[in-house]
């Protein structure tokens, strides 16, 4: 609703066709229709969007208005009488629609957005059935706008709509309409293709066929389609998705409206990632490694196969040898059924944190990483600290929601590691190297200390003490002190920083002092259920102590046999080096996955094929601490099983109590039951911390990209093809490069555990001194070690 | 990229004169201070001016640096008002109405006296690249009509043998 | 009373006997017209839905766009399409098959085929021998297609005006 406020909310009677309705002043007459289920056809209108009224599509009678108006522009009045079906608003409306299809081309048959038009619709509602318009229809070159958006700009009918989402929505103004009049044609500036990280939105804004998407393209009509709901796999945001199936193959992916997540938006990685299901890859039957021949095999065999190998190895060299590493974007039935394997083998050697480096406060961590607070909330904050987060391109629906809170006056800040191009203006911006992020934050916490008039918590105190107050510092802790609804986030970055642990404690005191709510940006679509579901080393379901190693601590300490649950070491892992070695050099590995790579094929013993989203029930807990169930869209392709299943059979094999699920809701709810009682909380304890480590002299930064994360992503065509998709490289700045003597454009040679690879160097200021930006997670950089550490680098 | 640009592109920036920068920054100083794009016009004029009399991609982007603006928004204006050339134009740029009023009073004839005399048809520019033929829309002088744009003058009630003088005066 | 009466006689005299007889005798004498078939043919209507096939334009460019309307018109669920985008950038099929053991021959396809691309010809003598045979594929029906393309343009032309 516009402009709504507190005195004026008395409400105006109005009348539309003779109903009576009450409402808002400052509604447009279409919101009021809308509201009351009187439908006014329309196409530049789009209820998340500004008011263009530039298609008049929705002209309306009014009474003792001289000439129709638009019904999306026309705020309510007391007393009004609207008629939207009077021979003067039909007539209105059916000219209307006779001008729209002058130069509309009528080339539905080969049209993809044949079957859902907007246009279509309403034309068979308004528009005749001939045209009096003989002459040459208008022609326009279709544009190039990147590898998921196509274009027939000739269908084009000037909504502005996908104008207007990326001004308002996405942040970053790349399409416009230049010309005039006939003239005028939708593009990007000397087509340049967008790089918005929810560009595929205007897809489904698009009211005709101008924009569609690229991989679908020719694919399918919608009435073949059939829709199942699914949660998307690749972020803590959990959005709602619409998966589309035909003769059991997952076509496309589309937003599932849900105004208190995902409102009706989806980020590219939700919408495309589908894409890689279809992957070569595929690993569509067991497979064991049998004197280094692999061999397709049934599930009997291959899952006798893996538990013998496992009880093996338990025998020979103890149960404490066995350790599981699963993506964190893994169902929770999924995670909770791997620690009951791993723990009821005799080991708690589990961890979903893949990419985190420092453990020291795990067991002062809440019972999962939340935000506290419901991603509607976000909304109507006044400040926000982002610490180590590139919300925009890691968390797209949060990042949306933050630039709402921005728009309308939020003081947003981060303290980041690289200068990263947000959509919304940034109150404060402090760049620092990876192993400074916490002496900031310090900065913050003494900041806050000095303008609360509060003390900093005595275990903080001296160890903070030496940290200079900067201007910056002061800012942002005024920002979050003057703020109503402030909130302290952690991002990925944040968690997979190698002092986390005292980040983490500062940013709960910098909480504290302030008032704000404090929460985590986890990583993977599943954080917040692994943790709940026990997939870490120190805690149980429920919340038991127990004693384990940690993902970092089982790729170095000489683990004698592995499970693995949809990862791939080389790229999911912190360091991933060290976690081939440590693949390599265990006795038996045992990989459930939806892909198999050559790599693969080196290190493991059995290869299991489990199901991706799309082929499996299961649940996925969001940042909210949401739990949101699916179930299946298609049957899993060849012998693929769902992992809950495969991991439930593991479990009988292994005459292990407790594996007689008949459904994934089963052991949802028996893990339900075990974590009902707990609270829903994102602090802890605040901890002694040591900001005075020793720091290298040049730093990696190694940030996965944002289509790195988990193996679909990574093999999604479409989604590789965009510029966000960060090939290889070494990114240093001006002051770095001069002292390492680099040169952009050429490559340089990088030395990190052992292993030289040669990389494209980039300058770019974003980056801080003496640091070096390797993303991790891509071919060629996947060879390198630890994401945060020690780097050598040299000019090839 | 997804890394933050904090530096303006200084290389985009030279373009832009620094008479043109100072000319520009006088519109800018008229508005209000975070609504520096409402200068986007003026700058088109300005930076058009300093090239001959048109714009080019290039300066394009040239100005929607200077006004951290959107280098597409600028497009759009730029397009927009047909006062804005994106192709060379002569030295002299002959702008013809030819609409309703004009026509009336005989702009037809105007058109082709004009083309006939300097050889070239509507939208060219001849070969020595002195002159140029436009077709305006109405410039609000319909009290004396036929007319034409030179530069910034209107010059009005239009004869043949008006045409001719103000031609042969300019070199 | 009266009706009784007119019954008896005509029973009588074996009326309606005599009536049917003199049917058959007639026959007997007339010109027979039974068809010979196979070597003689009933002529067809244009508008005769026999087997299908998918016709060509004259530079021998496949008319089907791929816009599935006959899949979806399809009462019996007899036609099967996948399409994609063809490296020319049209939008083409890669599948198009008919299960002719499921089609009811109702015409549907044809009629909702906005450029004349399927059609269905005046061919009723086909047959299949083993299992599979009457599965039509792409490829089958752009044969049929080419084969009578003159016989199916013709019959297009004879019915253009009643359409």
């Amino acid at each position: 609703m516009h402009g709504v406020s507190d005195e004026m909310s008395d409400l105006l009677n109005i009348e539309i066709n003779g109903v009576a309705l009450q409402v808002k002043p400052g509604t447009m007459v279409i919101e009021a229709a809308d509201d009351a289920g009187i439908t006014i056809p329309r196409f530049c209108y789009h209820k998340k969007l500004s008011v263009a009224a530039n298609c008049r599509m929705c002209l309306v009678e009014v009474e003792k208005a001289p000439k129709p108006l638009p019904a999306c522009a026309t705020p309510v009045t007391d007393g009004m009488k609207v008629l939207t079906k009077s021979p003067l608003a039909l007539e209105a409306q059916k000219s209307v629609m006779e001008f729209l299809l002058i130069n509309h081309p009528l080339d539905c048959p080969i049209c993809d957005q044949g079957g859902e038009c907007e246009l279509q619709d309403v034309a068979m509602g308004y528009g005749q059935d001939m045209s009096r318009y003989h002459e040459k229809k208008r022609v326009v070159k279709d544009k190039f706008l990147g590898s998921l958006i196509s274009t027939d700009m000739t269908r084009c009918i000037h909504c502005t709509r996908c104008v207007r989402f990326g001004q308002e929505v996405a942040g970053i103004m790349e399409m416009g309409a230049p010309g005039r009049g006939e003239h005028t044609e939708i593009s990007t500036y000397m087509e340049r293709a967008i790089g918005s990280e929810m560009s595929g939105n205007v897809i489904d804004l698009c009211p005709v066929g101008a924009l569609t998407s690229k991989p679908y393209r020719y694919h399918g009509r919608p009435w073949e389609n059939t829709t199942h709901d699914s949660i998307a796999p690749h972020d803590c945001v959990g959005s709602n998705v619409h998966v589309e199936t035909r003769r059991n193959q997952v076509m496309r992916v589309l937003p599932k409206e849900n105004e208190a997540i995902n409102e009706l938006w989806l980020s590219d990685r939700d919408r495309f990632s589908y894409m890689g299901l279809t992957s070569g890859d595929r690993l569509l039957q067991p497979m064991v490694k049998q004197d280094g021949e692999w061999k397709t095999t049934d599930w009997q065999n291959a899952l006798n196969y893996a538990v013998e190998g496992l009880q093996r190895v338990k025998t020979a060299s103890g149960a404490e040898t066995i350790g599981a590493l699963a993506s964190p974007s893994s169902t929770t039935e999924e995670l909770y059924l791997l620690q009951k394997v791993i723990r009821g083998m005799g080991s708690n050697n589990i961890d979903h944190r893949l990419q985190q480096l420092d453990f020291a406060n795990q067991d002062t961590m809440p019972a999962y990483p939340c935000m506290n607070q419901s991603i509607a909330d976000l909304d109507n904050i006044n400040a926000a600290l982002l610490v180590g987060s590139f919300t925009r391109k890691d968390q797209p629906i949060i990042a949306h929601r933050l630039r709402k809170a921005n728009k309308s006056g939020a003081k947003v800040s981060v303290i980041n590691s690289v200068d990263y191009d947000f959509n919304l203006d940034l109150s404060q911006s402090v760049i620092t190297r990876p192993d400074d992020i916490a002496s900031q934050l310090a900065g913050v916490v003494k900041a806050l200390a000095e303008v609360t008039g509060k003390s900093i918590p005595d275990v903080l105190a001296s160890s903070i003490s030496s940290v200079t107050v900067t201007d910056e510092h002061k800012a942002i802790a005024a920002d979050l002190n003057d703020a109503e609804n402030a909130t302290v986030l952690m991002g990925i970055h944040a968690m997979s920083n190698p002092n986390f642990s005292a980040i983490s404690s500062l940013a709960n005191a910098a909480a504290e002092l302030s008032g704000a709510t404090l929460g985590y940006l986890s990583a993977g679509a599943n954080s917040a259920g692994a943790w709940l579901a026990g997939a870490v080393p120190h805690r149980a379901p429920g919340q038991q102590a127990t004693d384990g190693k940690n993902a970092m601590q089982m790729i170095t300490d000489d683990m004698k046999a592995f499970v693995l649950l949809n990862m791939e070491p080389e790229y999911d892992c912190a360091n991933p080096n060290e976690a081939l070695s440590a693949m390599s050099s265990a006795d038996f590995v045992v990989c459930m996955t939806p892909f198999a790579t050559s790599t693969m094929r080196k290190y493991a013993d059995v290869m299991l094929p489990v199901a991706p989203f799309t082929e499996t029930s299961g649940t996925y807990v969001n940042v909210e601490g949401q739990w949101q169930s699916f179930t299946g869209s298609v049957p899993p392709m060849g012998d693929v099983r769902p992992g809950w299943k495969v991991l439930r059979v593991i479990g009988n094999f292994l005459k292990l109590d407790g594996f007689d699920y008949l459904a994934s809701e089963d052991v949802r709810d028996e893990l339900d039951g075990l974590t009902r009682e707990l609270e829903t909380n994102s602090r802890s304890e605040i901890t002694a911390v040591n900001l005075d480590s020793s720091k290298p002299e040049l730093t990696r930064i190694g940030h996965v990209s944002l289509y790195a994360v988990d193996s679909l992503v990574r093999r999604s065509e479409p989604l590789q093809q965009t510029d966000d998709a960060l090939a290889a490289m070494i990114a240093v700045n001006n002051v770095t490069a001069k002292k390492l003597g680099l040169d952009s454009g050429q490559m340089a040679v990088v030395m990190q555990s052992n292993t030289r690879v040669k990389l494209p160097i980039y300058i770019e200021d974003a980056i801080p001194d003496d640091c070096a930006f390797i993303p991790a997670g891509v071919t060629g950089s996947v060879e390198l070690g630890l994401s945060y550490g020690p780097v050598e680098v040299a000019g090839g | 990229m997804m890394f933050a640009q904090r530096d303006k592109d200084q290389a985009k920036l030279d373009l832009i004169s620094a008479e043109s920068k100072a000319d520009i920054d006088n519109w800018v100083a008229k508005y209000p201070a975070d609504k520096k794009e409402s200068a986007v016009m003026a700058a088109l004029r300005i930076v058009q001016d300093q090239n001959a009399g048109f714009l080019t991609n290039e300066l394009i982007d040239a100005i929607a640096e200077y006004l951290d603006m959107p280098a597409i928004a600028v497009y759009e204006v730029a397009t927009f008002y047909s006062m804005y050339e994106r192709d060379p134009v002569g030295k002299h740029k002959l702008c013809i109405c030819t609409n309703i009023s004009c026509m009336l009073c005989g702009s037809d004839e105007v058109v082709s006296h004009l083309e006939k005399k300097l050889g070239i048809k509507l939208g060219e520019t001849t070969a020595d690249g002195k002159f140029t033929l436009k077709e305006v829309e109405c410039l609000g002088a319909c009290v004396n009509a036929p007319m034409l744009q030179l530069g910034r003058e209107y010059h009005e009630k239009l004869t043949p043998e008006k045409l001719d003088k103000l031609i042969d005066s300019l070199d | 009373m009266m009706q009784g009466l007119k019954q008896f006689f005509k029973s009588l005299f074996m009326l309606e006997l005599m009536k049917g007889l003199s049917i058959t005798g007639k026959h007997l004498f007339a010109r027979k017209f039974t068809l010979y078939y196979p070597e003689e043919k009933a002529p067809i209507s244009p508008r005769f839905r026999g087997l299908h096939a998918l016709r060509r334009y004259p530079n021998g460019e496949e008319r089907c766009i791929a816009c599935k309307l006959c899949e979806a018109v399809c009462p019996a669920l007899a036609i099967t399409i996948e399409s994609e985008q063809r490296d020319d950038g049209t939008r083409r099929t890669t599948r198009y098959d008919i299960d002719l053991t499921k089609c009811i021959f109702c015409g549907f396809c044809e009629e909702s085929c906005p450029v004349d691309s399927i059609v269905e010809t005046g061919i009723y003598e086909y047959h299949g021998e083993e299992h599979g045979d009457l599965y039509m594929t792409k490829e089958k029906l752009l044969e049929i297609g080419d084969k009578y393309e003159k016989d199916i343009a013709a019959a297009r032309a004879a019915d253009a005006s009643y359409r």
